[in-house]
């Protein structure tokens, strides 16, 4: 007889999730789903409001990320513009975006995943969390508040208002920065790259451990979706499209961001509030890709300051050839990420034109569509507005991070329930590493529950015993 | 009140609360009350939309700490102020909404110093959306937190540390009266 094993609510992730893993007979998983059981709908509440309010509206979607929806939001009303930025503005929009990057990565590594990388996927569940970190190394713990502390720091010096500052405009940024900031901020670099080169040479002598985690979690042939610069770099505000397939051949590259919808489509499915987006020319499901540090560093040349790069030399060590293929890796990429995040932010801040006071253009809306695409700490962020004469907004899509790796999410579940989940003899060690591939890929659900046209649902009864009495669906 | 020194003490004042959310901005907009008036040298006033983990750092580096929050647990508009322990079961699943008794296990636990902290919250009657609006009810309740934090800030009134050196501070309810 078939049983089913429900993981929730999934801990250490940002939002509310189940994971529903289906047995079969001889106790083997027949079937795995990753269920996100939350419905938020932004993108209907925002029409009808002007434009030029999508920032402050958007950034509301999330307490962790709201920077990246401002400055997606901001490109989005960019568009609409048809202008183009002061460069200084530009640079300034980049500072607030690693910053970001900084402080959320900070958050997954040391306060959501630490305590399975550290303790173990089989220690105690009852001292298997942030507590049980501080106590077996409490500097590990000081370091992963001091980085997020700089990134916050950062944030507010820049964007001024402690919360949801709205510093970031359409046209630019609204302030220019002064010496005095400047200097501030310059001031905490040497200590943010201290801790980031220190914890990301302590996570390089915990790797080997993992082995057999990495063998499983996730590790699985998809394409790698991300933007990059120009020149093929690391890229995480502006620049072009890349998808490279699971060979690491690129299919796609250099599409201006305004193409997303030539590359993306998206499902939905009636076991998630959160949609599923794939490669249009492969098709739903077979179009799977993964996105964030991961698919980022896969897809990257180079990542153009100095210790990323011998970093990025050393991710690509993992395995024999090709893109690093296991989810597990997200942990590695993530710190190469916060270290190339702090050397960007220093460099420009050290830009002498940093300090211009022309930091906005200014204009009415010129066009009645506009996308907005950079890179939230999750992974590539896609705004897309249509507004009427009056600048009122008429239609809003938002493709998020953590649902551009929704398949790949569910994908990861049953290849680590396939190899840990013995449904004859169920340990909790098995089912914290079904949520420990979850966390792999550092899941917002607050950002990935939108409407997608009618949200179809179904809402099942069941009596006592666990048989269905009655059903109720829609769409 | 002395506005020009704490006799060294350092306080800090953090209001947080989704500014959204009716009720909820209650904490935010009695901070931001507490900027207008002016506080003394040694006292901070931060807002925050939620409480996250980087906090601890800044709690460590001050003797005194008020938490200003909305309530749901007691009749509409009340207004109480508690003394707040450490307690890591406090803890949330996620990370991004810390309880402060988490924050002041995480500053006990890797610091070993937890200010004197204090929680002066009012219950609300509505967390509909709202942009940085109170209900009336909330509203009237802005001054008697007020209050509660003039008192908590008054350098003659004494910290727990001075009464007690080294004693850990103790959870309680209303531990100052407003004549």
């Amino acid at each position: 007889m078939s049983r089913t094993v429900i993981i929730e609510p999934v801990t250490r992730i940002e939002g509310h999730a189940r994971i529903t893993l289906q047995l079969g007979d001889t106790g083997e998983v027949e079937d795995a789903k990753f269920h996100l059981t939350q419905f938020r709908g932004f993108e209907k509440f925002c029409e009808g409001r002007p434009y030029r309010e999508m920032p402050a509206l958007t950034a509301r979607t999330c307490g962790i990320c709201p920077v990246s929806h401002v400055l997606a939001s901001n490109k989005a009303c960019d568009h609409l513009l048809s202008v183009s930025i002061p460069p200084t503005g530009e640079k300034l929009r980049r500072i607030i975006n690693l910053a970001q990057i900084t402080q959320s990565h900070a958050l997954s590594f040391f306060h959501l995943s630490s305590p399975d990388l550290l303790l173990g996927w089989d220690s105690d569940p009852v001292s298997r969390n942030i507590f049980g970190v501080m106590r077996q190394d409490p500097a590990l713990a000081k370091d992963g508040i001091r980085l997020r502390q700089i990134g916050q720091t950062i944030i507010e010096t820049l964007g001024g208002k402690k919360i949801h500052p709205t510093w970031v405009v359409p046209g630019g940024v609204s302030e220019p920065l002064t010496q005095e900031k400047r200097d501030a901020m310059l001031k905490l670099m040497p200590e943010g790259l201290d801790i980031a080169k220190r914890t990301y040479a302590f996570f390089k002598t915990l790797v080997p451990k993992f082995k057999d985690e990495a063998s499983h979690f996730g590790n699985q042939p998809t394409m790698f979706l991300s933007l990059v610069s120009p020149k093929g770099h690391l890229e995480h505000y502006d620049g072009f499209l890349r998808l490279k397939d699971a060979q690491g051949r690129i299919l796609e590259d250099m599409v201006p961001p305004h193409e997303y919808e030539r590359l993306i489509g998206e499902a939905v499915e009636d076991f998630s509030y959160m949609k599923f987006p794939y490669y249009k020319p492969q098709g739903y499901p077979k179009g799977i890709y993964r996105v964030g540090p991961l698919a980022r560093l896969n897809n990257v040349d180079a990542c153009g300051t100095p210790y990323a790069d011998v970093a990025l030399a050393e991710f690509h060590m993992l395995q024999e050839s090709g893109p690093i293929a296991s989810s597990f890796h997200y942990h590695y990429a993530r710190l190469v990420e916060i270290i190339y995040a702090l050397e960007m932010m220093e460099r420009l801040l050290k830009d002498p034109t940093i300090l211009d006071a022309r930091v906005r253009a200014r204009a009415r809306s010129n066009r009645y569509e506009g996308i907005g695409v950079t890179e939230a700490p999750r992974g590539i962020l896609m705004h897309h507005y249509r507004i009427d004469d009056e600048g009122l907004i008429t239609w809003v899509n938002l493709i998020i991070a953590t649902g551009h790796n929704n398949l790949a999410m569910n994908q990861s579940i049953r290849q680590v329930a396939d190899a840990y989940v013995d449904g004859n003899n169920l340990q909790e060690g098995m089912l914290n590493r079904v949520e420990a591939v979850i966390r792999c890929f550092d899941p917002c659900l607050s950002c990935a529950s939108h409407a997608f046209g009618e949200m179809p649902l179904a809402i099942e009864l069941k009596d006592a015993t666990g048989r269905v009495v009655d059903t109720l669906r829609r769409g | 009140m002395d506005r020009t020194s704490m006799g060294g003490r350092k306080i800090l004042i953090i209001g947080y609360g989704s500014p959204i959310r009716g009720d909820d901005a209650i904490g935010p907009l009695v901070a931001d009350r507490l900027q207008a008036e002016g506080m003394p040298e040694g006292v901070e006033v931060i807002s925050r939309h939620i409480l996250t983990a980087e906090l601890v750092a800044d709690l460590v580096e001050h003797d005194r700490v008020v938490f200003l929050d909305a309530a749901v647990d007691g009749a509409p508009g009340e207004v109480r102020c508690r003394s707040l322990a450490p307690d890591a079961s406090a803890m949330s699943t996620m990370a991004h909404f810390l309880d402060p008794r988490e924050l002041l296990a995480w500053c006990e636990t890797l610091y070993d110093k937890v200010p004197e902290t204090f929680l002066v919250s009012a219950c609300g009657t509505s967390f509909d959306y709202s942009n940085y609006v109170l209900t009336p009810t909330a509203e009237a309740a802005i001054e008697p937190m007020l209050d509660w934090v003039r008192r908590l800030i008054d350098p003659s009134e004494p910290l727990a540390s001075d009464q007690l050196p080294g004693a850990s501070p103790r959870e309680t309810e209303t531990p100052l009266r407003i004549p």
